[in-house]
């Protein structure tokens, strides 16, 4: 049973069923777990929830992870954080004594001069101050997944309230889903002597429930609007969208505030339960420290596995409501102490000794008349806050009363709350609160069975009359006590971030007098507990310290994520899709080289990218297009939207034609281009570049919103595959496959037809991108391959060639085509990027007009060019244009060394001045500048009478 | 930002499937001055409270619709489709939200 075991810092450590490392860990005798943040003081098991962080440590590769939370498995690796060389001598635990050295923010005050050292200083504090370390090498195995659940009702909480509103809402129809951040349902009972067993049969009930999903260990880190709350248990998420929330999430405690009161021995009421639970004692010799009835109880249950209990400390005159409790200690030979509270701890890696005093009337420790208990045990059973934070988020208000309990003003629609977060004591009182709460949150959510307004009514009833009578006696509260008031050492406020009671009045000192600028200040609140431990209590000693209301010093605003959320599970798994065009296996089986255009994969180059370009030029050559997007436009209206979203005329395109088509906004900026074939009278093929498809088709769609035009769109870019046949022979090649006349009378350029291409149903385009006679064939994906194939078989006898498009990329620069997206960017006007062939400004209107009728009359103030190098060296794309004067004016767009023509030429944005761009200019490549000259594009067959072929 | 988002088409869903398509305003004639075109391209609202605006629903019904939302709280009081008039949107079947909302 014991065999299993995990290492702790190379010990072997042995733990048993249901342990967490951190129980294992105390078993074993450990006390010290980790150190702290800054001063590097030992710390150990706090809080026990997992709320606070005193028990961070590392397991594996994963820093921060709490011990107190982390189920105890074989092989473990866990180690000690934040102390160096070892967590038994800490050297850097220097800090602790210099730490008049390290006042608030001192890093940005005492580190700063000289300037020029603040690299040295920054590299030593970051080594010093540390939550752990991450292994940047480290590939996480964890499947990080994420789940999506839509419900009627969502409870957080599985305590009373929660099971009884969960139940409740099930019973009377509602879909339910109760998350619970502990292993089992059952809340705070779980751990009670007193509750433990009472909630079996509910609990029994809400599980087995059809309409109820548990999650447990599954934490409520935010709500966010739209009903959305994302729970993560372990390394998954669960995304809930409910239409009703209801906070049932209890309350946590947190610790007094005197000197010395993090050393590892003193914890919180939570954390003892939860080792007794396991079977650990927690000490040899205890001291309960309380300010209500609750540390009579837990005295009790510590006695009871064998604790010496050496004193009960009541901040209460007389132990009120619990006189029966105190005479069983007063028996068993436990001190009590009434109206005392905390003057410090003793030790220093464990608790030797606490020390206490009579309080004054104001609940404020009186140091000088302190006695000392040998103890290695103070349990601060001080009672807890509310855990309000998700419904603060939700836009709940809260004040504060005298005592600094939050009070719920108002809530919001789809918002409930129920059990003890609204202070409601008793498991009784809590069962029907829920249930109230349960039947509202049904209500809310659409549930309409006759009686339920009723029987909400009547509970209600049921729980106010209960109340009426005698209620739980509200503890008294017990004033912080700061290190300076206490005789020395460090009252520890945060634990996350080594914050001490009298940081707050040196910050109150320098101005600091409000709850959200402590915390700007102090970074209190901002550490791992996200304020869980310390808001209270600094909110207290900050009133104190300007003595002023709790009221007045306020409350920071509640900001997801409650507790803290590994990364890798806000992103979830490292999915990175990838398209694949039907002749993928084609391109692989021919060797190429990849590169990703979108998010498409496409073949760079099969080969020598040189080769290919010269196979197009002399002979021919085919490439997969098939990532072109690909609209199917028809209606009787279908011609009118052309019109009106393209620049080009459309209305008058004979059917059997295929037109450029060049998309502007209305700011006369290029979007996209493409071409247009008309298939038929209110038939249209709309072809978009690679990337701009998605934006083509919801821009055409808009601006058929609202107009009452007939003009329906498909997307049908993966229906169709598509291949690019190009150069002298292309038509020879075609012939031996077409069922049909491809010749230059039958088929000329810019003709769109129909026909068999080897047996397949193709759609051709005549259309030129890279400048020689070309084919752009499309064909239903399932044929792409068998083209592919017929096409290089039959085209094998003119030397065919594959080409990729690097290839395709050469050769349309050649011809000065530019690509949208590359050559043009979000200023790139369509005047400017010399394409005022392309529209027609004698049109009524179309997209961009008015906007570029004011270029046309102003003119460009930039312009696209060609550009010749004749040094012959290579610039970059993106390199700038500069004037004489070194300023960048301009970039490259395009560059490549054309094999056809043997020369560098390129495109880049040249200012205009006067009317006119420069003929000569410098780009700034590298260290040096390179000459460039502009010349007229085409490079390459000017007057395009070889595409014309 | 996960509020839900009444299509007309589809029902509730949640913001992340639609894309924004910015305040609604109404298309000038290509004859107005340059001013009015300039202010129809640049100018905006930019609303603290309720404004009408262009979403589409990029990962459903492919449409594009007009909802009426307070930028303050991102609360939708109606969604409808723009009617084929060609004039200012009125509202023909709006859909009703959940008044979901969290603190500013």
């Amino acid at each position: 049973m014991t065999a299993a075991a995990f290492r702790f810092d190379g010990r072997a450590i042995p733990f048993r069923d249901g342990d967490t490392v951190a129980t294992a860990m105390y078993r074993a005798g450990v006390r010290v777990f980790s150190r702290s943040f800054k001063y590097h003081r030992p710390r150990g098991l706090l809080c026990g929830t997992g709320r606070c962080a005193n028990c961070l440590v590392q397991v594996g590769p994963t820093p921060n992870v709490r011990a107190c939370t982390m189920p105890a498995e074989p092989g473990l690796e866990v180690r000690h954080q934040n102390a160096w060389p070892s967590l038994a001598m800490d050297l850097l635990a220097v800090n602790d004594s210099l730490s008049f050295l390290l006042p608030p923010g001192f890093y940005y005050k005492t580190f700063i001069r000289p300037r020029a050292f603040w690299p040295l200083y920054e590299g030593v504090l970051r080594r010093a101050a540390g939550l752990g370390r991450i292994d940047v090498g480290h590939r996480p195995e964890e499947r990080y997944d994420k789940i999506h659940r839509h419900t009627d009702v969502l409870v957080i909480g599985g305590g009373p309230a929660g099971l009884a509103a969960a139940l409740t809402a099930a019973t009377v129809g509602a879909d339910v889903i109760l998350a619970d951040e502990q292993d089992a349902l059952g809340g705070h009972t779980r751990w009670e002597r007193s509750g433990a067993g009472g909630l079996d049969d509910t609990i029994a009930q809400v599980t087995r429930h059809p309409r109820i999903e548990c999650f447990t260990g599954a934490v409520a880190f935010g709500a966010y609007e739209g009903g959305l709350v994302p729970l993560r248990q372990g390394t998954r998420l669960i995304g809930v969208r409910c239409h009703e929330l209801v906070v049932a999430t209890g309350r946590h405690e947190y610790p007094l505030v005197f000197p010395d009161n993090d050393r590892p021995g003193v914890m919180l009421a939570s954390a003892a339960r939860r080792l007794l639970h396991q079977g650990v004692r927690p000490g040899e010799r205890a001291v309960v420290v309380t300010t209500g009835s609750e540390g009579y109880a837990l005295a009790a249950e510590l006695n009871k596995a064998e604790v010496r209990v050496v004193a009960v400390v009541d901040s209460r005159p007389s132990g009120e409501g619990s006189a029966g409790l105190a005479e069983l200690l007063g028996e068993r030979q436990v001190r009590l102490f009434q109206g005392c509270g905390m003057v410090r701890a003793r030790g220093r890696r464990q608790v030797t000794g606490a020390v206490v005093a009579p309080l004054d009337a104001g609940g404020r420790v009186q140091p000088a008349q302190g006695l000392d208990l040998p103890c290695d045990l103070i349990v601060l059973a001080t009672g807890g806050t509310p855990e309000v934070a998700l419904l603060r988020q939700s836009g709940c208000v809260f004040d504060l009363d005298e005592g600094g309990e939050p009070r719920l003003l108002e809530t919001v629609p789809h918002v409930h709350a129920a059990g003890s977060v609204l202070g409601t004591a008793h498991v009784a009182d809590q069962l029907l609160e829920g249930e109230a709460t349960g039947i509202a949150a049904a209500r809310a959510a659409g549930i309409g069975t006759p009686g339920l307004a009723e029987r909400e009514l009547a509970v209600r009833g049921r729980l106010a009359e209960r109340r009426a009578g005698p209620c739980r006696s509200a503890g008294r509260p017990v004033a912080p006590l700061t290190g300076a008031a206490g005789g020395g050492g460090k009252a520890i406020l945060c634990t996350c971030e080594d914050i001490t009671a009298d940081d707050v009045a040196y910050a109150v000192a320098e101005g600091f007098n409000h709850a959200e600028l402590i915390k700007r200040y102090l970074t209190v609140s901002m550490g791992p507990c996200q304020g869980k431990m310390c808001s209270r209590v600094a909110g207290e000693l900050c009133a104190a310290a300007t003595a002023r209301s709790l009221a007045a010093i306020g409350t920071t605003t509640a900001r997801p994520p409650v507790q803290s959320v590994p990364l890798g599970v806000l992103a979830g798994r490292r999915l990175e899709p990838v398209q694949r065009t039907p002749m993928h296996q084609r391109h692989e089986r021919a060797g190429a080289a990849w590169m990703d255009a979108g998010a498409w994969r496409r073949p760079r180059a099969y080969g020598d990218p040189a080769a290919e370009c010269r196979a197009v030029r002399e002979r021919v050559g085919i490439i997969d297009v098939s990532t072109l997007g690909k609209l199917d436009l028809q209606g009787r209206d279908a011609a009118r939207l052309l019109e009106k979203v393209y620049t080009h005329r459309f209305a008058s395109l004979p059917v059997g034609r295929v037109r450029y088509a060049l998309a502007a906004d209305d700011s006369g900026i290029v979007l996209d281009d493409g071409t247009v074939a008309r298939l038929g009278p209110e038939r249209f093929f709309v072809t978009t570049t690679t990337s701009g498809i998605g934006q083509m088709e919801s821009w055409l769609r808009w601006w058929t919103e609202g107009t009452g035009w007939c003009a329906h769109l498909a997307d049908v870019t993966s229906a169709y595959a598509a291949i690019n046949l190009a150069g002298p022979r292309a038509r020879d090649v075609l012939a031996r496959l077409a069922a049909m006349d491809v010749s230059a009378a039958a088929l000329p350029y810019l003709a769109a037809a129909e026909g068999l291409i080897a047996g397949i149903p193709t759609r051709l385009l005549r259309i030129g991108f890279v400048g020689e006679l070309g084919f752009e064939l499309h064909v239903p994906a399932d044929y792409g391959e068998a083209l592919w194939d017929a096409l290089l078989e039959a085209g094998a006898e003119f030397g065919i060639c594959p080409f990729g498009v690097e290839a395709q990329r050469i050769l349309r620069l050649e011809k000065g085509h530019l690509i949208v997206g590359q050559d043009t960017d979000a200023l790139s006007g369509v005047l400017d990027a010399d394409m005022a062939w392309a529209c027609k400004f004698d049109k009524d209107d179309f997209v961009g007009m008015p906007a570029l009728r004011r270029v046309q009359h102003h003119g460009p103030r930039q312009r696209l060019v060609g550009f010749e190098v004749p040094g012959g060296r290579l610039p970059n794309e993106g390199d700038q244009v500069v004037d004489p004067g070194g300023r960048p004016v301009g970039r490259v767009t395009s560059v490549r060394r054309s094999p056809t023509l043997g020369r560098v030429i390129g495109l880049a944005w040249l200012p205009v001045e006067n009317g006119l761009t420069a003929e000569e200019f410098a780009i700034r490549s590298g260290a040096g500048t390179v000459a460039a000259t502009v010349v007229a594009t085409p490079f390459y067959d000017p007057d395009g009478s070889r595409m014309r072929s | 930002m996960s509020f839900l988002l009444p299509c007309p088409n589809c029902g509730p869903r949640r913001v992340e499937e639609y894309s924004y398509g910015g305040e609604f305003q109404v298309r000038p004639g290509p004859e107005v001055s340059a001013g009015a075109w300039g202010h129809y391209l640049y100018g905006r609202r930019n609303a603290a409270g309720l404004q009408t605006e262009w979403w589409y629903h990029r990962l459903g019904c492919g449409r594009w619709l007009l909802a009426e939302r307070d930028t303050l709280t991102n609360r939708v009081q109606r969604t409808y489709r723009r009617p084929s008039t060609g004039d200012p949107p009125v509202p023909l079947q709006g859909m009703k939200v959940l008044d979901w909302q969290v603190q500013p």
